[in-house]
């Protein structure tokens, strides 16, 4: 027998807890540093949230004492709150809808077989990586009242008389985040459904063509049931993706004018490091962190439902 | 068939595919305008930025925008630097956890598997504000506040869980009597995934490399917020602070913009391929 039988027979006997110790090395050292610097700040946020913490006792290095939910009342006695959750659900709902139909119509587009359609739709990915801060910047200087295009190109259209002034007036300001996001997530959703689209063989539609179906009853009939797991995927990952916005709309308005931009996030963010009160940031952190968290679990439940299918 | 009506199908259908490329770059180019318009605006000059209408193309090009960036009192080198410290380390520091961890879920049989993959998966879709206020405290106690390490370690929570979900797959399909030969040879466990798995690996490599940076450098939140001293902002932080500096000076904010997207469009320009088959394989598939 030749060494390399030896030793190809005693890799054979190793038995599986050997397997399993060696998985674990090469886990763990990940899992640890999620575990410290993930698990261990959900927890933390949820015991600050249950305490007085404000800038003072800090400084003081005093205890912080236990006050059950009163920061959870005070966040919602807090006018803002009203506000915040609203503009969080608005701006959601709003850019899950645009992006998700423009996504979906740039799929199909882009599907065609027409030349150069792959490397168009690749390039337009572009604005899904650029840094949300320029993104941002660049929104608001195309939505800004003085230099902007769009009042521009609007009023060019005759559909505007006079410039909105978007982000400073009141109630056109949460559209301003909006655009934005529309834009930045349309190749998201176009990306996704592209790959449902590419999963759909050819023979389904000729089959259909051959029964006599309309472009229109194809799409209803093929084209829709068969892109069901990817259709669910894409809204609810562009849900959660959009719901816990928060560079945006700090970088575009940063809540204002008057609440009017106010979302669930950066409220959080101005009570913990506006204003110190560390507790109620917490507190409004956990609402927003409990409200994705139903989400993710649907979103599981697909997903497995999927895989035993 | 005869060669008439083949004719006739095959101009039909051509004349049907110049209309969809027709419609195909108008969406292009309508899309992309507000990237063109970035840069046409970074060299217009104070006056025509506010010219009505808008100029498409500039009349007159003016660099000083840029010049103003390098070597005026607003220099973008110090802020370039600290970007590119937080972009290098966390694309290292996430690499080096998450793909042995990747490799790790996808070879071996560890009890809980699943539960660890849901993890990573839950960990990608949570708002960076819930982590904002205990890891502010946590670093304030740790005395990391005002320091790179601050948010080089916040950042690397996101990139982790991504490349994890990208590589695993990848993993999967890779050849496991390959692995069984070099183990043969004489290689443990470690030394077969290092010479053995990660050469074979390259393109995913590359692929979380690539996110791993574009993640470290788009960053703002967690660097504003636990580094406050100008010295450390990275070019996001610096370039929001000089927003109000600035003010209504678009010209000089999209240049330093510019200046800023640049990393990644290029990153994301010669790295296209794998990228968006990475991007898809990440958001969706746990």
């Amino acid at each position: 027998m030749s060494t390399k039988e030896v030793t190809r027979k005693r890799y054979l006997q190793t038995d599986s807890g050997r397997e399993m110790l060696a998985g674990i090395l090469f886990v763990s050292p990940a899992l640890i540093y999620m575990l410290l610097l993930i698990g261990y700040p959900i927890i933390y946020n949820i015991v600050l949230s249950f305490q007085d913490v404000t800038a003072l006792n800090l400084a003081a290095g005093k205890e912080r004492p236990f006050i059950g939910l009163a920061n959870y009342i005070s966040a919602f006695n807090d006018p803002t709150m009203p506000f915040a959750l609203r503009n969080t659900f608005i701006y959601t709902f709003v850019s899950l809808i645009f992006q998700f139909v423009l996504g979906f119509a740039f799929a199909l587009l882009f599907n065609k077989k027409f030349a150069f359609a792959k490397t168009l739709r690749g390039i337009m990915v572009v604005s899904w990586i650029l840094p949300t801060t320029v993104t941002a910047m660049l929104w608001k200087y195309m939505l800004s009242p003085d230099a902007g295009i769009i009042d521009n190109v609007l009023i060019s259209l005759g559909i505007l008389t006079k410039p909105v002034g978007w982000l400073n007036n009141q109630h056109t300001a949460l559209w301003g985040p909006i655009m934005a996001n529309i834009w930045v997530g349309v190749p998201f959703n176009m990306l996704l459904l592209s790959n449902g689209l590419s999963t759909i063989s050819d023979e389904v539609y000729e089959s259909a063509s051959i029964d006599g179906a309309s472009a229109w009853q194809k799409f209803i009939h093929v084209t829709l049931p068969l892109l069901k797991p990817a259709i669910m995927s894409v809204l609810v990952l562009g849900f959660i993706y959009t719901f816990k916005v928060f560079d945006l709309i700090y970088v575009m308005t940063g809540g204002g004018p008057v609440n009017a931009t106010e979302v669930l996030s950066t409220f959080s963010y101005k009570l913990s490091f506006r204003w110190y009160y560390f507790g109620q940031g917490a507190a409004v952190a956990n609402i927003l962190f409990v409200i994705l968290f139903c989400v993710a679990l649907v979103y599981q439940k697909i997903i497995s439902k999927e895989e035993a299918m | 068939m005869s060669t008439n009506t083949l004719q006739h199908f095959i101009r039909k259908q051509s004349a049907r595919n110049a209309l969809w490329s027709i419609l195909g770059i108008l969406v292009f180019i309508i899309f992309l305008f507000p990237l063109y318009w970035l840069l046409i605006s970074s060299v217009k000059t104070d006056m025509e930025i506010f010219s009505i209408p808008p100029t498409l193309f500039p009349r007159e090009i003016t660099w000083e925008g840029y010049t103003e960036q390098i070597f005026g009192k607003y220099s973008i080198l110090s802020s370039a630097k600290n970007s590119f410290i937080k972009a290098f380390s966390s694309m290292a520091l996430s690499f080096v956890l998450a793909v042995p961890a990747a490799y790790g879920v996808s070879r071996f049989k560890i009890p809980g598997v699943r539960g660890i993959i849901v993890f990573f998966l839950v960990t990608q879709m949570l708002p960076s504000s819930l982590l904002l206020t205990p890891l502010f405290l946590t670093f304030s106690r740790l005395k990391l506040l005002n320091t790179h390490l601050a948010p080089i370690l916040s950042v690397t929570t996101i990139t982790i869980p991504f490349t994890l979900l990208v590589l695993r797959p990848m993993f999967m399909t890779c050849p496991r009597e390959v692995e069984e030969a070099a183990r043969i040879d004489g290689c443990g466990r470690f030394g077969a995934f290092i010479k053995i798995v990660l050469p074979i690996m390259k393109s995913g490599l590359v692929v979380v490399c690539c996110f791993g940076f574009v993640h470290g450098w788009n960053d703002l939140v967690f660097s504003s917020t636990f580094n406050t001293k100008s010295e450390l902002y990275p070019m996001t932080s610096a370039i929001y602070s000089l927003m109000s500096e600035f003010g209504i000076r678009w010209n000089w904010i999209m240049a330093y913009a510019t200046l800023v997207v640049l990393p990644p469009v290029l990153i994301f320009v010669l790295g296209q391929k794998y990228i968006i088959s990475g991007m898809v394989s990440g958001s969706v598939k746990g």
